[in-house]
């Protein structure tokens, strides 16, 4: 039966760089991964308990791929050996135990199987971020008729920026906003242009909070109330977002600049062969005027 | 006086106004009078002027011909030469029946324009109000970089209205309903007329020979509809009636069409008569006949109605394309109706391999024939990875780091139970809720309000319309340089007096209204840092001059 609720899908892509994590332990012992999944499963729980039509999903992004933490495959796949997760022992409702076990379960599994090799040390935030928008694409497929879906995507950054990330990145921003779909941005360690940039464009919210270890108070009261109910609350106000570009020859940011028609790469100086796609251009000067000889008059 | 560039179009001679003898000249532009022996004219009027012209009916003794202007009064010529006063009476009328619409249209058309252009363009009409109503510059001035199309004679891009086509039961719509007595009250519109003499030039070009001189247009459409031209017998009467020649027009147009043909060739029209198996399979073509007269006169009038149909369709089809239509195409299948017979058979082999092709093939399944595009050629396409952004400094990593973290935290992660009571602790939670509270740290707005929502929408209003009105007046200044001609030079110095004009009357009220009304933001000063530019261009020229005269 058709559904006359709208569906609230909420994608959280939770930053588990083992590396990143494993030195904030070393620094942080009270704020460590483990923490940090309880207060994304305190989240998760309480959208899924907001409205019976919420739906989750959750992903971990890591640094040699990007895994599905909850809903996983193999929990559809035969009930039989979802006994053990299905049952809850304390009473809670049972969509919300099964999630966490899910997400435990898989976690352990990721972080069991971690090797980490010496040159990417880098979150896939932007394959990660793409793959949340393909389930988003594929759930709006699978909706009865009639039903309607609006999807957001939370992202909870702990490790810094990859530049190489970003004309994935920005094409994922793009593909996002024409698709109606908010990015919000949870950062707990050091500002990220990019993901500021994201929650610009696509109109999320974007905050850096001030206490790790307060994280599930600021995803609850932040982050979790949707785009309509956020019009109804006092959030933080959007940050101003420097979307100056950096030229391609000192990566310094400029404001007025030369851009290649070719190759659309910047550049702070005009130089008459572009490096990248060795175009040449001519800039035409102001004519030099030859001074005219004057006749002087004789002075009578 | 007569400019010696004048094109004297036509000189009568002994033609009186006032009594008094003269010359009567009509030029390219006007039409002028000169007294007998003296070089000068005493009346002289522009065709624009002169709403109409009016002769004397042809029994009177006196040849006249009247001029009204529209300004209503009137002129009136009259030709006195004996032998040949209406000669020359009938010359002049028909030249200005000539020049006299052409005029016209000039006069209204520029006027009509401007109006047009200020009632589409808002935008416009209030620059035009705050620049030329508050005489700040001249009305010239303002249209005169943009009235460039009105002059000339096309009023294409204006007039991009569809022709409308002719409805092909016209001359039935007209439907003519009974006097009461045995009159017949026909109704005629502007439409229906237009599109009789669309169809039937020939009845234009009778029109237009005989209105109004020997009928009115009352008088020819009773004719017109009285005669037997419109009538469906066709028999030709008498040469009295002045649609005869009509007919017999019509007559050799239908044949000509007739014998140029289709010029499709996969058409074969011929084909299509009526053809008889046998007796009683179909109409048998030999019919004996009892009464020829009858029979004959029956065919006819039936044979009449027909051609008369057929070639109504054709001339209602031909005037509907004729405007449009390219002279030599040679697919078309509409006929021509002036009669030329083209040899349709030098041109078959190219024209059935056309229409089988067209038959044939389809655009959208042919090869794309997509623009041939240049591939990105690109040596450095590693910057295209990091793109514009800035670079930023990496925290390093020792090697030893990196496997020390990943052991701490596979071994964090093995024993992984969630224990969701213990997420929060209320001081955190307490403290996390305090900063985002109103007034908190995260809640500093950040940056400043902008602009926009600080300025009422009115003095945004208005600052738009001093923006747009200036942004036009320094256009003016601005293009006279370089000042080569003494025009340019003149013009400058007038754009200056305009600009500080500009300024006192318009911008200086403003400024102190926004002051009144506390708006500590500097809304103008970006205007007057224009107008200082323009002044110091102005002064930098001025010197310059005054330095080459001395």
């Amino acid at each position: 039966m058709a559904s006359e609720d709208e569906l609230n899908l909420l994608v959280i892509v939770v930053d588990v760089n083992p590396i990143w994590w494993g030195q904030q332990g070393q620094r942080e012992p009270q704020f460590t991964l483990s923490k940090c999944l309880d207060a994304v499963m305190v989240m998760g729980n309480a959208h899924m308990a907001m409205t019976r039509t919420n739906k989750l999903a959750v992903i971990a992004s890591h640094c040699q791929d990007s895994h599905f933490l909850y809903p996983s495959k193999s929990w559809k796949s035969g009930d039989s050996g979802g006994d053990e997760a299905s049952s809850s022992r304390d009473g809670k409702y049972e969509l919300l135990s099964v999630a966490n076990n899910l997400i435990a379960e898989e976690i352990r599994s990721i972080m069991a199987k971690t090797e980490v090799t010496g040159n990417s040390t880098d979150t896939l935030l932007a394959g990660s971020l793409a793959k949340a928008l393909c389930y988003i694409h594929r759930f709006s497929k699978e909706l009865e008729v009639g039903q309607e879906m609006k999807s957001r995507i939370l992202v909870i950054k702990a490790a810094d920026d990859c530049a190489l990330q970003y004309m994935n990145f920005m094409n994922v921003i793009f593909a996002a906003q024409k698709q109606n779909i908010l990015i919000d941005a949870c950062v707990l360690d050091s500002d990220s242009g990019l993901l500021q940039q994201a929650c610009d464009i696509t109109g999320g919210l974007y905050l850096k909070i001030p206490q790790k270890v307060a994280l599930a108070q600021y995803l609850l009261w932040v982050f979790l109330p949707d785009s309509e109910q956020r019009s109804q609350l006092v959030l933080p106000p959007p940050a101003h977002v420097d979307y100056r570009a950096a030229c391609f020859c000192h990566r310094n940011l400029i404001e007025i600049g030369y851009v290649c028609s070719v190759c659309l790469s910047i550049f702070c100086n005009f130089s008459p062969i572009c490096t990248t796609c060795e175009t040449a251009f001519k800039i035409q000067l102001p004519q030099m005027v030859k001074p005219k000889k004057k006749k002087l008059k004789q002075a009578a | 006086m007569a400019s010696l560039s004048e094109e004297v179009l036509l000189v009568v001679k002994k033609v009186r106004q006032r009594k008094q003898d003269g010359t009567l000249y009509l030029m390219a532009e006007r039409i002028a009078w000169g007294p007998e022996g003296k070089d000068r004219f005493t009346v002289s009027h522009l065709y624009s002027d002169i709403r109409c012209q009016k002769i004397s009916p042809d029994g009177k003794a006196k040849i006249q011909l009247q001029l009204v202007l529209h300004t209503g009064e009137s002129t009136t010529f009259h030709f006195a030469n004996e032998s040949t006063a209406l000669k020359d009476r009938d010359a002049a009328k028909e030249l200005l029946q000539q020049l006299l619409p052409k005029f016209k249209k000039k006069a209204n058309k520029e006027l009509e324009e401007k109006n047009r252009m200020l009632q589409e363009d808002p935008v416009l009409f209030q620059l035009y109000k705050d620049l030329v109503v508050s005489q700040v510059i001249s009305a010239e001035e303002f249209w005169a970089n943009r009235l460039g199309g009105v002059n000339n004679a096309e009023p294409a891009p204006y007039n991009n209205k569809q022709e409308v086509g002719i409805s092909g039961a016209f001359l039935a719509d007209i439907r003519p309903q009974t006097d009461g007595c045995n009159g017949l009250r026909y109704n005629l519109t502007a439409d229906i007329i237009e599109s009789i003499f669309r169809t039937y030039p020939a009845v234009k070009q009778k029109y237009s020979e005989n209105v109004p001189h020997n009928l009115t247009e009352k008088e020819f459409w009773t004719r017109f509809f009285q005669s037997h031209y419109f009538h469906r017998d066709r028999i030709n009467t008498g040469s009295q009636d002045i649609f005869s020649e009509c007919a017999k027009q019509d007559e050799k147009g239908l044949k000509s069409l007739v014998t140029q043909g289709v010029k499709n060739p996969l058409v074969d029209l011929l084909s299509l008569e009526d053809k008889t198996l046998d007796e009683g399979y179909g109409i048998s073509k030999t019919l004996p006949s009892t009464s020829n007269a009858i029979k004959s006169v029956k065919e006819s009038s039936n044979s009449a109605i027909i051609k008369r149909f057929n070639h109504h369709s054709a001339m209602v089809l031909a005037a509907g394309s004729r405007k449009g239509d390219v002279p030599n195409d040679q697919a078309s299948e509409t006929s021509s109706t002036d009669g030329n017979s083209r040899d349709s058979d030098l041109f078959q082999p190219p024209l059935k391999k056309v229409k089988l092709q067209e038959a044939i093939e389809y655009e959208d399944l042919q090869r794309e024939n997509a623009p041939k595009t240049v591939a990105l050629n690109l040596k450095k396409s590693d910057r295209y990875a990091h793109g514009p952004i800035p670079l930023q400094s990496q925290q390093y990593t020792t090697s030893q780091d990196i496997i020390n973290s990943v052991n701490c935290i596979r071994q964090e992660m093995a024993n992984y139970k969630p224990s969701l009571t213990r997420v929060l602790s209320s001081t955190t939670a307490t403290s996390a809720v305090a900063a985002l509270s109103p007034g908190g740290v995260l809640m500093q707005p950040v940056g400043q309000q902008s602009i926009n929502q600080m300025v009422p929408t009115d003095i945004q209003g208005e600052l738009k319309h001093l923006y747009i009105a200036a942004g036009e007046l320094l256009r003016h200044f601005w293009s006279c340089f370089p000042v080569n001609t003494p025009f340019l030079e003149e013009k400058v110095t007038k754009m200056k007096t305009n600009l500080e004009r500009f300024q006192m009357t318009k911008l200086r009220p403003f400024q102190e209204k926004i002051q009144r009304q506390y708006l500590s933001t500097n809304l103008t000063g970006h205007l007057e840092d224009m107008f200082q530019t323009a002044y110091g261009k102005f002064h930098i020229w001025q010197t310059r001059r005054m330095m080459r005269k001395t």
